[in-house]
């Protein structure tokens, strides 16, 4: 029998939302961006919330080493969410934490792949890989040591991954790349989160879906404009890509537009049904000046720019309606993962000196 | 200790423009006046002032300070405090020196950090190897044994390096061991043909090889480390180097801060400094003494009482000796009092310590917590700079003053570690609560019960006199008599407990028939409702808005009935609610005795563990609850009665003042 909403996240989003007003309360961001130099931005770590982090600093000197502890924070927070939920919530809540071994499977391969593949020294960089359980059984170390493709794949034998993994070959990878494997791996994520949300009572189902169906959408269309329009894929190929769901993916306007002849093919008709506004949404000047001569990447930005502001509208929405969804773990999960991207971003802009203004430019 | 907040007076004065420099540090050091914006004085006079643009910009000075913090803290050094202030060190900021300092230092650092990420990367290439050796996970690695016929072994072993490879020379022979990740093989097999790699024949080599590379490896391992470490000591080493350095900018920053912090509050005309603040009646000479001498004695200084300022707008500040600062804590947490009312500290408590010592009374688990408090603030005192954790500094202070009162209270109902070693000085709380304690004063729960609700009954009243002692304070002789928490409100709780004490004297069954109940519940009812008229007429009398007579009726109506329902339910559920405390000492003794008999199930040290760990669980979870109702008791049914907390807070500036201004 399900449980009652109040019961399921009562105690979770009262706790959730302290988090979050603490969050708003810190003003971290503006002193990390203030902050003279790299050694003073740790400062700013140290009497954080992100206090491992500065530790990590003092410890090894190292950049990554603290984007590595960075990331099992992440994990830590799906986890311990997850830790207060149960039933479908918390199934849905470890869907979410599979997109981050999704991501670190992908890194591994890439490093495998540029050993083995392309013949460069990885040496210490798998140093950097997080290596432990996240929630399939994947043999870090085997996969990053494997010699042939065969161990790549013996080391996921015991996953999901497996499946989308042994459709390829080294031989075939070397040929084309990694770009097709990984996003069969996005879709084979977006698959189980997608079934994940069927599990979920009616008021998180629509909550979830809103956010991630927005995601899937403005996904394909990047799919569609970067790889239909400027690269100029064949249709066919183009459409293996896309993920099925969402508006955009069963809308005739993407049909029309896989139809078209590849180098007349305008996103157009798409965006003005589907994301009014989005046309008119303006790249930042710094953001031109960074990537003046790359169309493709110009247009990714400003998808990306206008998703995230339509994700922020969406989580403040959660964050201000009914306390008792999954909405609001969704909306810190969100908070969270922007805060640890722009701890990320500060502490390299810091590290290769670049200015306060020129930083604010590039985090937009 | 005032039972009252201090009487304040309101400081404004005129120095000459010359010696405001020297009155600002004097102020400063003194540290007790909490100024005024000068535009908060009467508009006339302000149009005679002018303000004047800081010479420093503070936040630069904060920013600065920050990173001389920073700084220190890479360094693992701490941050001066306040103590280190010296207003007679103060001088101008050298803002572009200290800058340039700071530079140089953080690019020392920098480089230093540098070199560190090395070291560690480098010993992170060596730790994947020792541990594929240590975890006997041979496949990855590639070892061979053999002889290099081609070019320096020492070129070989930099560009195995490349790899995270070691080559190390087999002792007293011309042969060399190789070891490198299996992953690399495809460039490593190159490399070594380039250089004539000839692999040995020889079997018990390749078998030594392993522990051969193993030593080579540590050694290589422990030189990483130990270069990554000293890496990190150089960091500290340079940081203490600068040490007195980053003082002394510190605290020269800090000073302007604080002095920019001062004169912002300041007004100017051609040739004068005229600035305002609050002081403590008591420390009023002192302040007019200070700047009497900082100025040469050209200084006009005028003092205003608070009297003659609305009360809303005199900062309270609250005299309460050190060791209730935890119960001062609780107050602050709530609120500010009015000024010139009742400090509610000591009341606070007495309640808190009672309700306390009610809900968690044994000798031996208070002892367990004073002797924690005292642990706590021991650690505490011992690293001044720690930061506070889960048992914060104010909760180990607080733990000592709970553990007594579990004491006392432990005493009275003859509980020690839930065991009655000696006779109860009261009664025997446990054994009421069983039900077999006959012959003793209290004989069941309906007896605790009442005693909690009479406990509740005192709390309650002595919050409604301290209401009625704030308000003759305060003149306000209209509420005093006719609020809901004056004395018309006290009267009908009055009656309502004699009703509610009779109705249970006769056995539940009917409500004492007094003839004078109904004409006494009637005048008040009466009472109550004249207020809101009564209220508009003196208001009407001291220039007030003039309402139309339906509205006021309405209003009259409207605010009578809310009153009304407040009081009748109002003081009910607040009574009711102090049975929480006999709910929570029931839980308490009930819980001590189901431990106890588990434990007599168990023999031996088993029974001693359950003995133990029920006790264990008794202090954090019931010790937990006690506190927190305990303290809901006191802000909900204790403050509402008589704390408004429409003051603000007394902030002076001065050396300990916090480091970042808040208002």
């Amino acid at each position: 029998m399900s449980r009652d909403p109040v019961t399921v996240y009562g105690f979770i989003n009262a706790k959730l939302r302290a988090k979050i007003g603490l969050m708003r309360q810190d003003h971290l961001m503006e002193s990390l961006l203030r902050s003279a130099s790299l050694v003073e931005a740790v400062g700013v770590l140290r009497d954080s919330r992100y206090r491992e982090v500065a530790h990590a600093y003092d410890q090894t000197g190292d950049l990554q080493q603290m984007e590595l502890v960075l990331l099992q924070k992440e994990i830590e927070m799906y986890r311990e969410v997850q830790k207060y939920l149960e039933g479908s919530p918390a199934t849905f809540v470890q869907h979410l934490l599979g997109k981050i071994e999704v991501d670190n499977l992908k890194n591994a391969i890439r490093l495998w792949y540029s050993s083995i593949i392309r013949h460069r020294p990885i040496r210490h960089r798998s140093g950097y890989l997080f290596k432990e359980v996240i929630l399939h059984p994947i043999d870090w170390t085997a996969l990053i040591n494997a010699t042939g493709w065969d161990a790549v794949l013996n080391a996921v034998k015991a996953t999901p991954y497996w499946d989308v993994l042994k459709a390829f070959t080294g031989q075939g990878l070397e040929q084309d790349g990694l770009f097709v494997m990984e996003s069969k791996l996005d879709r084979l994520w977006y698959a189980s989160l997608m079934q994940s949300c069927k599990d979920l009572s009616r008021q998180d189902r629509e909550v979830a879906t809103s956010i991630f169906l927005l995601e899937i959408d403005l996904r394909n269309l990047t799919i569609l404009v970067r790889h239909g329009g400027y690269h100029q894929m064949e249709a066919d190929k183009l459409r293996t890509l896309l993920l099925p769901w969402g508006s955009v993916f069963a809308s005739p306007e993407t049909e029309k537009y896989l139809a078209q002849k590849s180098g007349e093919r305008s996103p157009l008709s798409i965006i003005n049904r589907y994301f009014p506004g989005l046309e008119q949404t303006e790249v930042q000047q710094n953001r031109l000046g960074l990537h003046s001569d790359e169309a493709s990447v110009l247009e990714n930005l400003k998808i990306e720019g206008y998703l995230a502001t339509r994700r922020q509208a969406l989580y403040q929405k959660m964050l201000a309606t009914d306390p008792f969804t999954i909405g609001l773990s969704l909306a810190y999960f969100f908070l969270c993962k922007e805060e640890t991207a722009m701890i990320k971003a500060i502490l390299n802009g810091k590290y290769y000196g670049y200015e306060e203004e020129y930083i604010r430019g590039v985090l937009g | 200790m005032n039972l009252f907040t201090r009487p304040m007076k309101l400081l404004t004065a005129v120095v000459l423009e010359q010696t405001s420099e020297a009155v600002v540090k004097a102020l400063l050091e003194l540290g007790v006046l909490d100024f005024v914006h000068i535009n908060k004085l009467d508009p006339q006079q302000m149009e005679k002032l002018s303000s004047r643009p800081s010479s420093v910009n503070r936040a630069n000075l904060e920013e600065m300070r920050k990173r001389v913090e920073a700084l220190l803290r890479q360094g693992h050094l701490d941050i001066p405090t306040s103590e280190v202030l010296d207003v007679k060190k103060l001088e101008k900021p050298q803002l572009e020196e200290y800058k340039r300092i700071l530079d140089e230092l953080t690019a020392d650092l920098l480089s230093l950090k540098e070199k560190q990420k090395e070291s560690n990367q480098q010993l992170m290439g060596l730790e994947e190897m020792r541990r594929y050796i240590t975890e006997e996970k041979g496949e990855y690695l590639d070892l061979r044994v053999g002889e290099v016929t081609h070019g320096k072994t020492e070129d070989l072993g930099g560009k195995l390096a490349v790899y995270g490879g070691l080559l190390d020379r087999v002792p007293d022979s011309e042969k060399w061991i190789c070891l490198t990740l299996r992953r690399d093989v495809s460039q490593v097999d190159p490399l070594l043909e380039k250089f004539g790699w000839v692999e040995s024949s020889d079997v018990e080599l390749q078998r030594k090889a392993i522990s051969l590379i193993k030593d080579r490896l540590e050694a290589e391992h422990q030189k990483a480390l130990k270069s990554r470490t000293e890496v990190e000591h150089a960091v500290d080493a340079v940081v203490k180097q600068q040490q007195s350095q980053l003082f002394a900018i510190w605290s020269n920053l800090r000073l302007n801060e604080l002095c920019d912090q001062i004169r912002s509050y300041f007004a100017y005309t051609r040739n004068t400094t005229l600035f305002s603040g609050w002081v403590p009646s008591d420390q009023a000479d002192q302040v007019r003494s200070a700047i009497m001498t900082a100025s040469e004695g050209q200084c006009v200084i005028e003092w205003t009482n608070a009297t003659e300022v609305p009360r809303q707008e005199v900062p309270v500040a609250i005299a309460s000796p050190k060791a209730l600062k935890p119960f001062q804590n609780i107050v602050n947490n709530y609120s500010t009092p009015e000024y010139g009312t009742v400090n509610p500290t000591i009341f606070v408590m007495i309640a808190y310590l009672s309700m306390f010592g009610l809900m968690f009374a044994d000798v031996g688990q208070g002892l367990v917590l004073v002797l924690v408090g005292l642990l706590g603030s021991y650690s505490y005192k011992k690293n001044p700079l720690k930061p506070d954790g889960m048992l914060s500094r104010n909760v180990t202070s607080l733990l000592v003053y709970l553990g007594f009162s579990s004491m006392v209270f432990g005493a009275l109902f003859g509980s020690y570690f839930g065991l009655s070693l000696f006779p109860a000085l009261w009664f025997n709380y446990e054994a009421a609560v069983a039900g077999h304690a006959e012959g003793s004063l209290i004989h069941d729960v309906y007896g605790i019960l009442g005693i909690t609700i009479k406990f509740g009954i005192i709390i309650i009243y002595t919050g409604l006199v301290l209401n009625w002692v704030n308000l003759i304070r305060k003149r306000s002789y209209v509420t005093l008599l006719l609020d809901k928490n004056g004395l018309v409100g006290g009267l009908l709780f009055a009656v309502g407990l004699y009703m509610g004490f009779g109705f249970v004297e006769s056995g539940y069954r009917q409500f004492p028939q007094t003839s004078w109940v109904a004409p006494v519940v009637t005048v008040c009812l009466v009472l109550l409702f004249a207020r809101g008229f009564l209220s508009y007429f003196l208001s009407l009398r001291k220039g007030g808005p003039k309402h139309e007579p339906g509205k006021l009726i309405l209003d009259s109506v409207m605010e009578w009935l809310v009153d009304v329902l407040e009081i009748f339910t109002g003081y009910l559920s607040n009574t009711l609610s102090f049975m929480r405390v006999a709910g929570l000492g029931i839980a308490h003794a009930s819980l001590m005795e189901s431990f106890k008999m588990l434990s007599s199930l168990v023999d031996g040290f088993g029974g001693i563990a359950i003995f133990i760990l029920g006790n264990v669980l008794v202090i954090v979870l019931e010790g937990l609850s006690a506190g927190i109702q305990s303290l809901r008791l006191n802000y909900y049914e204790f403050f509402s009665r008589y704390f408004t907390g429409k003051g603000i807070a007394y902030e002076p500036v001065g050396l300990n003042s916090a480091s970042s201004e808040k208002r």
